[in-house]
């Protein structure tokens, strides 16, 4: 690694240029330039990412790199390093300007990346000034190179070469007095070969400028301008406000035209002007050159500096970049305007990602100048911080500031408003109250100006998302779909990915009543299009990750599940709701339980427990949660505690078919198995309300545990078999295993079940095998089997002979003979056992999966 | 920087504006004298003088300006209260 530390003017980024330019060199470079100022961490980190990928050439692989508005830097930092160890040629990473960096977040992070570079990459770094980087290590083991002022001096020699290649004639004696005077700083030699490149007499130049006491900065910015053309010294001074500017700003600037030629010129002519992207058309000064004429715009034209700002900001919010608007409006000082505009797009601004921006230009308003407008900046801030409380402070303050309002200011702040509270509401689990105001939302906007529809999209895109989420969520509306469909519709045609993963992301959820097959072709379609953007382990995914998590351990596939688990977690790290924190911890504590470990599904559901009774609304899992706790008590061999728990539940969840069951649990560990069937029998005949058909499912096999303990074992197979009859068509595993269904399933004769490809995988999995969910795709190509083939696939794992198969069938012996035959040759199977097991891996087992 | 602030004066910080001397190499014109309003400037010999009444975050910012136009600085003061 290497750092060039050294102060303004020094030549850094010239020697940076000069030293990439170079010809002959194998390695590629990946230059990130940090802009002036930089408060916000995910934007240097995108700038850093892009640069990487356009270096390691796989930035036309996926799409680019996108912002977030739930940035999670520990997370980038991983991403640039599987970048960076994907690439194999030699990557050297070029960070210039390092000292704009002001965010104490990102350096934290940059250390990171620095002390973990794979060996054959190179890192250069060039600062105005030693930063607070903990690079000791690198130091200690001979890593980092650094190049300081007295390294990057002028010798008297290389004055001369300077001079002699911008083809300026002065003696040795003036090159020498030229040196001593400027003491080889580069930028003071730069600007003195301007001036001498026109100068009738440039002995006399370097006489003066010697005998002169001024700092070479000022001296040289003085000469530099008063040598240029009337229309050139114009266009720097009127131009210097900015960070980058193009020749139409330049010409709205100056009131002049050709400007664009002008700035073509001075990136030719010198080293302060350069341009910013390959076509030329956007350039910056270098910050030395822009603050110096800075000091010389507001000493000789003070009065125009505010109307350069106004005009600037003007032209870039009809260019749409609001956040350089909003500081030259603040520039400008017209602060009352900068709040508004500001108010207007945070909004937007907070979908970009750029919510450390906005906090930088809220922090810019000089405590006199604080206005009402900026509360809903910052209640829209406190909400993406996780500040509840706040949040709803200022809002308070909005709402009254939006009552005094001119009329279609007002109609503006109450959106706004609305929106934020939809949000906060969510957050909080506080729902059915906000419906309606989502409504309102969520409601196409007409004739309005292009500008309010775009706001008005946003608003309605996060509404829609919003609206859905707590339907899903808190009410179980079949409406949360529809919402949240419509919401990813819109969210795609607005160019909005972040909000189209947000709602796909919730659809899995949201869609309890489709077959788990379309659940998880949804989560996994989510998962992707987040992958595509680098968010796959963002909070926005995280309900889809937790839905296929949830769907895998329901099937019994419990490593697998546990693997999307972990993801599920990993992407919660920053942010994680008390909604979807409650389902991590069922899904847990249904994994848990799937495995027989019943202590430690308990501490999982009574987490969950936790959570559901802080949550402010309903859940829509809550009879759920307590149902699964209170059983998983009574197993443990602790009903009397369960039902004390019990007897707490309010009366609208004890109907519930989930705490009903609970209630038969309890009975079965008290020995009560008539008190067991009482419980469940509201549940099997449809008149207590179930979250979903998996309560059934558990009810039938409570029904039959207690059948089996009141020695019925007719009516306990009977209960088996309606259970796995409900179970086929998903191929529920979880309720066998939870409910410790092992003997009822082991005591029912193979040949009279119709499931018997179900129940011996439910057998595996209460036998301590986790079932593996391989998609087929990942297997060898496989010929498809006949319907006819399937159906007597289906017979292959019984005890049933070809004979007896073949009268099952009403077909002859030979039909299923050949049958057999094509089965094996099309799985590469050598026998029964193995066409099984090749079968259960391809998942064809089954009747619901097939295709 | 804020970290750095709190190590200058013993982890003690001192609210109040002092007053300040800092001594830059080279004449300072109009020009570079209106990046530091706060301050008032002699010229010494070679040097520039500025002084002024300032408070720790004025300071920082001083400084930085100094940074950012490439000056020469030499010597920063603060002078003991007067009594």
């Amino acid at each position: 690694m290497t750092i060039i530390s050294a102060p303004a003017g020094s030549g850094k980024t010239s020697l940076l240029r000069a030293w990439a330019d170079r010809p002959g060199q194998s390695h590629r470079l990946a230059v990130v330039q940090v802009q002036r100022d930089q408060q916000d961490a995910q934007q240097f980190w995108l700038a850093l990412l892009d640069a990487v990928r356009q270096a390691s050439g796989t930035a036309s692989r996926a799409e680019p790199p996108a912002a977030t508005p739930d940035f999670n830097g520990q997370a980038m930092v991983d991403r640039v390093l599987s970048e960076l160890a994907d690439h194999r040629g030699r990557v050297i990473l070029v960070i210039d300007d390092l000292h704009e960096l002001n965010s104490p977040e990102a350096l934290t992070q940059l250390t990171r990346l620095l002390t973990n570079l794979p060996p054959h990459m190179h890192a250069v770094l060039a600062t105005r000034r030693d930063l607070r980087l903990r690079l000791h290590q690198l130091r200690l083991a001979g890593e980092l190179a650094e190049i300081r002022a007295a390294d990057l001096r002028f010798t008297e020699r290389e004055t001369r070469e300077l001079l002699a290649a911008s083809g300026i004639a002065l003696s040795q004696a003036g090159a020498a007095l030229l040196h001593q005077r400027t003491e080889g700083w580069a930028a003071g030699l730069r600007l003195a070969a301007i001036s001498l490149a026109d100068h009738p007499d440039p002995e006399r130049f370097v006489a003066e400028f010697s005998g002169s006491n001024r700092t070479v900065a000022e001296y040289m910015i003085a000469e530099m301008l008063d040598c240029q053309p009337g229309d050139v010294h114009d266009l720097l001074l009127r131009t210097c406000l900015l960070d980058r500017v193009n020749g139409e700003l330049a010409d709205l600037l100056t009131g002049g035209s050709g400007s664009e030629r002008i700035l073509l010129g001075l990136e030719d002519a010198n080293a302060f002007v350069v341009s910013l992207d390959p076509e030329r058309t956007w350039f910056r000064y270098h910050h030395l050159f822009a603050d110096l004429l800075r000091l010389e715009l507001r000493r000789t034209l003070p009065e125009e500096v505010p109307a350069l700002h106004r005009r600037a900001a003007d032209w870039l919010i009809q260019h749409g970049q609001v956040v350089d608007a909003v500081r030259h409006t603040q520039a400008a000082g017209d602060w009352p305007e900068a709040a508004r505009l500001l108010a207007d797009h945070s909004f937007s601004l907070t979908l970009d990602g750029q919510a450390q921006t906005i906090q930088a230009l809220v922090r810019a308003f000089p405590p006199g100048e604080d206005h009402p407008e900026l509360a809903l900046v910052r209640a829209g801030d406190d909400l993406v911080q996780g500040r509840l409380d706040e949040a709803a402070a200022h809002l308070a303050v909005a709402e009254t500031y939006a009552e005094t309002a001119p009329p279609d200011r007002r109609r503006r702040l109450r959106v706004a408003i609305a929106s934020l509270k939809l949000s906060l509401a969510r957050r909080r689990g506080h729902l059915a109250s906000v419906v309606e105001q989502a409504k309102f939302l969520a409601s196409p906007v007409t004739g309005r100006s292009d500008e309010d529809i775009a706001l008005y999209s946003d608003l309605r895109a996060v509404a829609l998302m919003n609206l859905g989420i707590i339907e899903a969520w808190s009410l179980g509306l079949p409406d949360a779909e529809r919402h949240l469909q419509e919401g990813a519709v819109l969210a795609r045609e607005i160019g909005r990915p972040y909000l189209e993963v947000g709602c796909l992301a919730q659809l899995g959820f949201a869609s309890k009543i489709h077959p788990f097959a379309i659940t998880q072709r949804r989560c996994r379609e989510a998962i992707a299009l987040a992958d595509r953007y680098g968010w796959g382990a963002e909070p926005i995914v995280a309900p889809a990750l937790m839905t296929l998590a949830g769907t895998m351990v329901w099937t019994g596939e419990f490593d697998e599940g546990e693997l999307w688990l972990r993801r599920t977690a990993h992407a919660l790290q920053t942010d994680s709701g008390p909604g979807i924190r409650l389902l991590v911890h069922i899904v847990s504590g249904m994994l848990e339980a799937g495995r027989g470990r019943h202590h430690e599904a308990l501490e999982e559901f009574s987490a969950a427990e936790h959570l559901r009774s802080q949550l402010e609304g309903s859940h829509a899992l809550a009879s759920q949660v307590t149902g699964w706790m209170l059983a998983t008590q009574a197993r443990l061999g602790r009903p009397g505690e369960a039902r004390a728990a019990l007897a707490a539940v309010d009366d609208e969840r004890a109907g519930s078919g989930e705490i009903r069951n609970a209630r038969a649990v309890i009975c079965l560990a008290e020995g009560d198995p008539a008190g067991a069937l009482a419980a469940v029998q509201d549940v099997l005949d449809g008149t207590a309300p179930v979250i979903g058909y998996v309560t059934v499912v558990e009810a039938h096999l409570l029904a039959g545990l207690a059948h089996r303990e009141l020695g019925d074992l007719r009516a306990a197979n009977q209960a088996a078999e309606r259970a796995l009859a409900l179970a086929e068509p998903d191929r529920l595993v979880l309720p066998f295993a939870m409910t410790g269904s092992r003997e009822l399933l082991e005591a029912l004769p193979r040949h009279e079940t119709a499931h018997a490809a179900l129940l011996t995988d439910i057998l595996d999995v209460l036998h301590g095998a986790s079932l593996t969910a391989k998609d087929q795709s990942s297997w060898p190509q496989t010929e498809e089997l006949s319907p006819s083939e399937l159906r007597v696939l289906r017979f292959l794992p019984t005890n049933l002979s070809r004979p007896e198969i073949a009268s099952e069938l009403s077909v002859s012996v030979n039909t299923v003979n050949t049958h057999i035959r094509n089965i094996y040759a099309k799985l590469q199977a050598r026998d029964r056992s193995s066409a099984v097991q090749r079968a259960r891996e391809l998942r064809l087992l089954s009747a619901g999966l097939t295709r | 920087m804020q970290n750095h602030l709190g190590a200058l004066n013993h982890g003690f910080m001192d609210p109040a504006p002092a007053l300040y001397t800092i001594r830059i190499n080279g004449h300072l014109g109009t020009t570079m004298l209106s990046a530091f309003p706060a301050m008032a400037s002699q010229r010494q010999g070679a040097q520039t003088v500025l002084t002024g009444l300032l408070d720790r975050s004025a300071l920082y910012g001083v400084l930085a300006e100094i940074e950012a136009l490439g000056l020469d600085l030499v010597e920063v003061r603060q002078e003991p209260k007067e009594a």
